[in-house]
């Protein structure tokens, strides 16, 4: 995935994960790619509309931030759109798999009337994630209300942990989530901060408290670790 | 839960072990190697291959579960060789381990403890990006393909190549449904996302480092 994804190859994206972006309140950009008069009849909500002939002119309304996740749909799977704005160095762009008719069939709602037509993107921490400065500090200082969960595999645990934390990896969270004290705040961290994230969904699910560390951190033998902002 | 019942076992089969020493039953015919490491490992006469379930330092045995009801005993000492992990304590329960031992297979002594390494997937059964490409742009029915996202479902829904199924690797042989779950036999993940077709080519990807 990392290597078909860093060679700008077509990502397609499913509706499930938009609807997440939108009840989550996760910041994306959605763009409606249809002529401006098919997508006033009806448009997926938070879309701004910019015809797929005027994409390629377009380049400047885009965000500055280059990981912002971006979302184009319109009736089809259109590549060419994707191969612009990826081509434009936006590393998380994606097209809605099934397009339109996808987001209807999966129970996704339209809005009907004048859809934006300026991106707006400002980004914020996905729900539930950690500062890194505040996860430093309990892993410095230790915290008796908070329980760091390293949920890395067991092989990968095994080459070094955070000190005082628990290893549980990130498959077997529901299993095994009774080996979990109730009353403390997990966090969770795996290397990347995807497998944290999912644990944490998972633990909330359970329901637990926590958050998750979203950035990339390696752990020696002695327990030092590195934390790099993605 | 399983493992901790085990290692409770294992402890106390140490202690039994320690107590009635060589008096005990015959261990002729006790299997050596756990049922999924055939698949790589044949049966040797002085190795055990199997999971950690625990090390008993008090009677210096490392534990190793064979079989669902059988844990070998086996003493070590000082000059025990570490393959794979710089101490003992180091390595995980429920890890792949496989223990070359010397003496009588009543009272076998450990030589030496290799931890299974990562898997290595062999050079032709790799695809490359070149051939993926070519393969999305013919697409699975003409290509006579599946191609297998054994991320999690959110990270698939999030972005994927096209004409991918997923197919979590974690899931992969949990029952859909509650309802399946009941079921003696019951319809797994897999079922769902493998083709039927045994002769179809299976592509598999991840997310690389997580």
């Amino acid at each position: 995935m990392p290597l078909w994804k860093k060679t700008g190859n077509l990502i397609v994206s499913e509706p499930a994960a938009l609807k997440d972006f939108i009840t989550k309140d996760i910041a994306h950009v959605l763009v409606d790619l249809r002529d401006a008069g098919a997508a006033r009849k009806g448009f997926i909500p938070g879309a701004v509309s910019l015809p797929a002939k005027e994409l390629a002119s377009s380049k400047d309304r885009f965000p500055a931030d280059k990981s912002a996740p971006i979302i184009l749909y319109s009736d089809t799977v259109d590549s060419d759109a994707f191969k612009t704005v990826r081509g434009w160095g936006y590393k998380d762009t994606s097209v809605l798999n099934g397009g339109i008719a996808a987001w209807t069939a999966a129970g996704g709602k339209l809005q009907q009337g004048d859809p934006a037509t300026t991106i707006s993107y400002v980004p914020k921490p996905r729900p539930g994630e950690i500062s890194i400065e505040e996860f430093k500090a309990i892993a410095e200082k230790g915290d008796p209300g908070k329980l760091i969960l390293d949920v890395r595999d067991t092989d990968e645990a095994m080459n070094g942990m955070i000190k005082g934390a628990v290893n549980i990896p990130a498959g077997e969270i529901l299993s095994r989530s009774k080996e979990l004290p109730k009353d403390k705040e997990i966090i969770t961290h795996c290397q990347t901060g995807l497998r944290a994230e999912s644990a944490y969904e998972d633990l909330k699910e359970a329901g637990y408290k926590g958050r998750f560390l979203n950035a990339l951190i390696q752990i020696d033998k002695d327990g030092k670790y590195e934390i790099t902002k993605k | 839960m399983v493992a901790r019942k085990f290692s409770f076992l294992a402890a106390a089969t140490a202690l039994v072990v320690m107590l009635i020493g060589s008096i005990g039953t015959s261990f002729a015919e006790k299997p050596t190697v756990l049922q999924p490491c055939v698949q790589c490992h044949k049966a040797e006469k002085s190795v055990i291959r199997g999971t950690l379930v625990s090390v008993t330092e008090k009677f210096r045995t490392i534990n190793v579960q064979v079989g669902q009801k059988l844990v070998w005993v086996i003493s070590y000492g000082d000059d025990l060789k570490l393959i794979g992990a710089e101490k003992l304590s180091a390595v995980p329960k429920d890890k792949e381990i496989g223990v070359t031992f010397t003496g009588d297979e009543k009272k076998p002594y450990a030589v030496s403890l290799s931890v299974k390494p990562p898997a290595k997937v062999a050079q032709e059964k790799l695809v490359s990006l070149e051939e993926m490409t070519k393969l999305i742009a013919e697409g699975p029915e003409k290509g006579n393909y599946v191609l297998i996202d054994s991320r999690p479902a959110a990270r698939f829904n999030e972005g994927h190549l096209p004409y991918a199924v997923s197919l979590d690797n974690a899931k992969f042989d949990t029952p859909i449904n509650a309802e399946e779950a009941k079921k003696e036999v019951p319809l797994t993940f897999k079922d769902t996302a493998l083709p039927k077709q045994k002769d179809k080519l299976v592509i598999f990807y991840c997310g690389g480092v997580t």
